[in-house]
């Protein structure tokens, strides 16, 4: 579902956004403020999403427990809910 | 012409007026409702009591101490008054001769008030005295009942046993009285008293006083009142004793009288016939129901008087406030006497120009005056103030960096980028679903009801919270952001998409028997945020520690080649190209060749699959150090041909040092003395020295000084009134500071150093991103299993109690600690990364700020008062 491409399709996603952003944001005194605020946001999150999804792509160790009971099995296995 | 942005300040124009002297008063007004203009004072060597308006402005603070009177009876007799927010028209400009009315007004009411006060007090203070008698009619009542008694006692003690000298004498002198019995009394015994009234915490001092001057030759009484008696001129309770004491002797009594005054005791009249005691308490019991009806009545006249005030008091002030603030405007005009006009220079913002003409014109049209009223630009080389147009929304983070300084004229304002990564740095720090969505829906409740929290009182730490309610609004939704990538809610997990581990249990597995090892899914990350399946593990540290450590850096150094951008930006303004050369490319050449390579070396690393390729993956730590203590040399190697890299990026960076160091200032050197050369001077090099000193006082100074005209008449200068006030300002004129090499080079020197350590500190001080949210992650973690955790051991009706209370004590150790206090903090380190890792790439501050002459800003300075 998510591998490498995905990075490149983000990237393309808030450029894309910032596009609009910067196009549709409301005229007036605050189109600046709007601007700015929209853009920068759109890449702030964008960045903290990607050095995120990048620690995971290759992790150099692997999640460890020894509090596991052997029904746990794979617990909420894919999608499921640990509440 | 140009928008006015928040990204830099609002084009400033110096403007002139020439107004004429009879709508001085209106046009001032008009403008201080449109509040856009800053008046320069050009009287400045004129001291407060020679002005022009000094009468009128003693006039309205008379007024004004009227209207502070009403306030303080108002206060005093709790009566309330209507806030000013039911003042629709409050904005409304008086017109003269509503202020003398109110003038008029307000000292008529001020006498009539304080003649009701006056006439209440009296009352008053004759009302105590009379309750203070009726105690002591009563009290002392009561101790003559019992003293006779006790003569019967002495009376008999005497007749029966002769060991009583003292008594002895009146035994004998009045020895034919004795027969009377019924009728014995103290004045035939020759006994005198005094009663009255004294504060009980002086009842001790008094007791040993007289103890001591009368050699204990007296025989005291005394109780205590149970009310406390209210002293008029105070307000306040007094706790009271009655007193009685009986001495032998004329001189005795006199000086009892004498000692009880100076102690503050009020001395009673009091019949020791029990008969006509009785007539006193009954007179007194009449005077003090005739009193309590001639008090009601002046109490309600007051309260009548004082209610009719408060309607309309709140308006009255803001009349006077804004009448006052006029007249203190004008005092900063120059009066021209030959022509009747009056003279004002003023800032304003250029787009406001068109605005203040046709408010101008209003204003000479409904006077129906011929005289316009002429407003001209001046041109000028003084530095305008910087003004940072700021709505609701911007207002809380223009302050963040007004805190810190006001910008320079036209340089890029930090206040914009501000909005966005304030919160987010913010968010970084405090990442978590559940207190980000705390923190975000408290900021709604408070824009929600804005208005009504508005016009309440606040206490100062709502007050803080209320004004930056859009940072925290931002704050909050950042924070739930950053919450669903640290895949945090409260310190659990979310999982909103399969995990990319699966557990792979061992043979024979028992749980509590060594450690099961998770398995990645193949080719599959996880798609948004951190994998939930990290939670509780025994290596989620380790993982979750290195992945903020390099996201706290990769931040830091966004963040900061973003500020450092801004730099360019304004050496583009001011049109520096030598800041561009000197400054701005070699730093940013430095920053990327040593943390820039850092942070492509982070992200290199995450790219490669270090196991598919079969190598061990290089630490990045040691990789850094080793760049610089022994260059060339890599021993774990990240990629093919590394050494030389490095040494090509580490010789790059340290050639910047010298170019950082020696270009400006040589070049700045080398242009003046190509200009020199040529044959140019400097303006003002070699007349006064008032030309050069760049402080506001001193230019104005040098209007008087600089008689030979250095100033640049502004071309409107044909006006003789005009050219006396321009001439001023061209005593500011900036940018022509004599040229001093080493000045130059001391302050390059120090620009380098200071740029070249800070490129370190502040990389290795974002590094509080990491240690922040991993104090906050651990420190919900906690609490959870305090509290909530413990809670779910309980089964049965006692879980349901558990389960209820202990989410009690979490939820408000939630809101108390982590969000309140931990909030606070990492707002503070936030605050911290932008005042000084960011602002310090490119702001120059040192600005003037603008500060308009505007009513509302005054009334909103001064609203606690009339709230």
């Amino acid at each position: 579902m998510a591998n490498g491409w995905s990075l490149l399709i983000s990237v393309i996603f808030i450029v894309v956004f910032c596009i609009v952003a910067w196009f549709f944001s409301p005229k007036g005194e605050n189109q600046t403020v709007w601007r700015s605020t929209l853009v920068l946001s759109a890449w702030s999150c964008w960045l903290m999403w990607a050095i995120t999804f990048l620690a995971q792509w290759h992790p150099l160790i692997n999640p460890e427990r020894s509090d596991l009971r052997p029904e746990y099995v794979n617990g909420p296995v894919k999608g499921g809910s640990m509440f | 012409m140009a928008k006015d942005t928040l990204f830099r300040s609002a084009d400033m124009t110096l403007t002139q007026l020439y107004v004429a002297n009879e709508i001085g008063r209106e046009v001032v007004s008009a403008l201080g409702e449109l509040g856009t203009m800053q008046f320069r004072d050009l009287n400045p060597d004129t001291s407060a009591f020679q002005r022009t308006f000094t009468q009128e402005i003693r006039r309205l603070d008379n007024v004004e101490r009227q209207l502070t009177y009403f306030r303080h009876q108002m206060e005093k007799n709790g009566i309330g008054m209507r806030s000013i927010h039911d003042f629709s028209n409050t904005m409304a400009a008086p017109s003269a001769t509503e202020i003398d009315e109110l003038a008029d007004r307000s000292q008529s009411l001020e006498q009539r008030i304080q003649g009701l006060n006056d006439s209440y007090e009296t009352l008053k203070k004759r009302e105590t005295e009379l309750t203070e008698w009726r105690w002591v009619l009563r009290e002392a009542g009561g101790f003559f009942d019992r003293a006779r008694g006790q003569t019967e006692e002495i009376r008999q003690s005497i007749d029966s046993s002769d060991d009583a000298p003292l008594l002895r004498d009146v035994e004998q002198a009045n020895g034919s009285a004795e027969a009377g019995g019924q009728q014995q009394s103290f004045s035939v015994m020759n006994i005198g008293f005094v009663a009255g009234v004294i504060p009980r915490e002086r009842m001790g001092a008094f007791e040993r006083i007289l103890w001591r001057t009368l050699r204990g030759n007296l025989y005291m009484n005394q109780s205590e009142i149970p009310d406390p008696i209210i002293d008029p001129e105070r307000n306040e309770e007094v706790h009271k004793n009655v007193f009685v004491i009986f001495a032998h002797g004329k001189e005795i009594i006199a000086k009892i009288r004498k000692i009880s005054e100076s102690l503050g005791a009020d001395i009673y009249n009091v019949d020791e016939n029990s008969e006509l005691r009785r007539d006193q308490i009954h007179e007194v019991n009449s005077r003090l129901q005739d009193l309590s009806n001639v008090l009601g009545n002046t109490k309600r006249t007051l309260d009548a008087e004082l209610t009719q005030i408060g309607r309309s008091l709140a308006a009255w002030m803001i009349v006077i406030k804004k009448e006052k603030s006029v007249y203190q405007t004008l005092n900063r005009f120059s009066y021209d006497p030959t022509r009747k006009t009056l003279v004002a220079e003023a800032w304003a913002p250029t787009n406001s120009l068109g605005l203040i003409k046709s408010t101008l014109q209003d204003v000479n049209d409904r006077a129906g005056l011929a005289v316009p009223t002429i407003v001209n630009q001046i041109k000028t080389s003084k530095t305008p103030p910087t003004y940072n147009r700021t709505n609701k929304f911007t207002l809380g983070f223009q302050t963040i960096i007004d805190a810190y300084g006001t910008a320079k004229y036209t340089e890029v304002n930090p206040g914009l980028p501000t909005i966005v990564t304030f919160p987010f740095l913010f968010a970084v720090m405090f990442g978590d679903f559940g207190h980000g969505a705390i923190m975000a829906l408290a900021a709604t409740a408070m824009i929600y009801w804005e208005k009504p929290l508005a016009r309440g009182k606040q206490d100062e730490l709502f007050g803080m919270a209320f004004y930056g309610r859009y940072i925290m609004l931002m704050m909050g939704v950042f924070s739930m952001y950053t919450g669903l990538i640290y895949c945090d809610v409260f310190s659990k997990e979310l999982s909103l998409f399969p995990s990319m581990w699966t557990w792979n249990f061992p043979e024979g597995y028992e749980p509590g028997q060594g450690t099961v090892r998770a398995e990645r899914v193949e080719g599959y990350t996880y798609p948004f945020g951190m994998d939930w399946r990290w939670h509780d593990t025994d290596n989620d540290l380790l993982f979750s520690n290195s992945y903020k450590m390099k996201l706290s850096i990769i931040m830091g150094w966004a963040h900061m080649t973003y500020s450092l951008c801004n730099s360019f930006i304004n050496a583009r303004h001011f049109k520096t190209p030598i800041d561009i050369w000197g400054n701005f490319v070699p730093g940013m050449i430095f920053f990327q060749s040593i943390f820039g390579y850092l942070v492509f070396t982070i992200i290199y690393k995450w790219c490669i699959d270090w196991y598919a390729i079969g190598q061990s993956p290089p630490g990045l730590l040691n990789m850094l150090i080793y760049m610089f203590l022994q260059p060339g040399t890599v021993e774990e190697e990240l990629y093919g041909g590394q050494g030389t890299v490095q040494v090509v990026l580490v010789l790059l960076a340290v050639v910047q040092v010298p170019v950082l160091l020696f270009l400006k200032p040589f070049y700045l050197r080398w242009e003046h003395n190509k200009a020199r050369a040529m044959g140019y001077r400097g303006i003002g090099e070699t007349t006064t020295v008032s030309a050069l000193d760049g402080d506001d006082e001193d230019e104005e100074g040098g209007h008087y000084a600089n008689g030979n005209g250095h100033g640049r008449p502004s071309a409107e200068s044909e006006m003789d009134g005009g050219a006396m006030i321009t001439q001023d300002i061209g005593g500011g004129e900036e940018g022509h500071e004599e040229f001093e090499f080493s000045e130059v080079m001391i302050h390059q020197v120090i620009h380098t150093i200071e740029f070249c350590l800070n490129c370190v500190s502040h990389t290795a001080s974002y590094l509080r991103l990491w240690a922040l949210s991993l104090a906050h992650q651990q420190l919900s973690i906690v609490l959870w299993s305090m509290t909530l955790a413990n809670a779910f051991a309980f089964d049965g009706a006692l879980g349901v109690v558990a389960i209820f209370l202990m989410f009690g004590l979490w939820f408000l150790l939630t809101v108390a600690v982590l969000v309140v206090m931990e909030g606070t903090s990492a707002m503070l380190h936030s605050l911290r990364l932008h005042w000084v890792e960011a602002m310090s790439k490119h702001f120059v501050g040192e600005g003037i700020a603008f500060e308009p002459f505007s009513f509302e800003v005054m009334l909103e300075e001064e609203m606690d008062e009339l709230m």
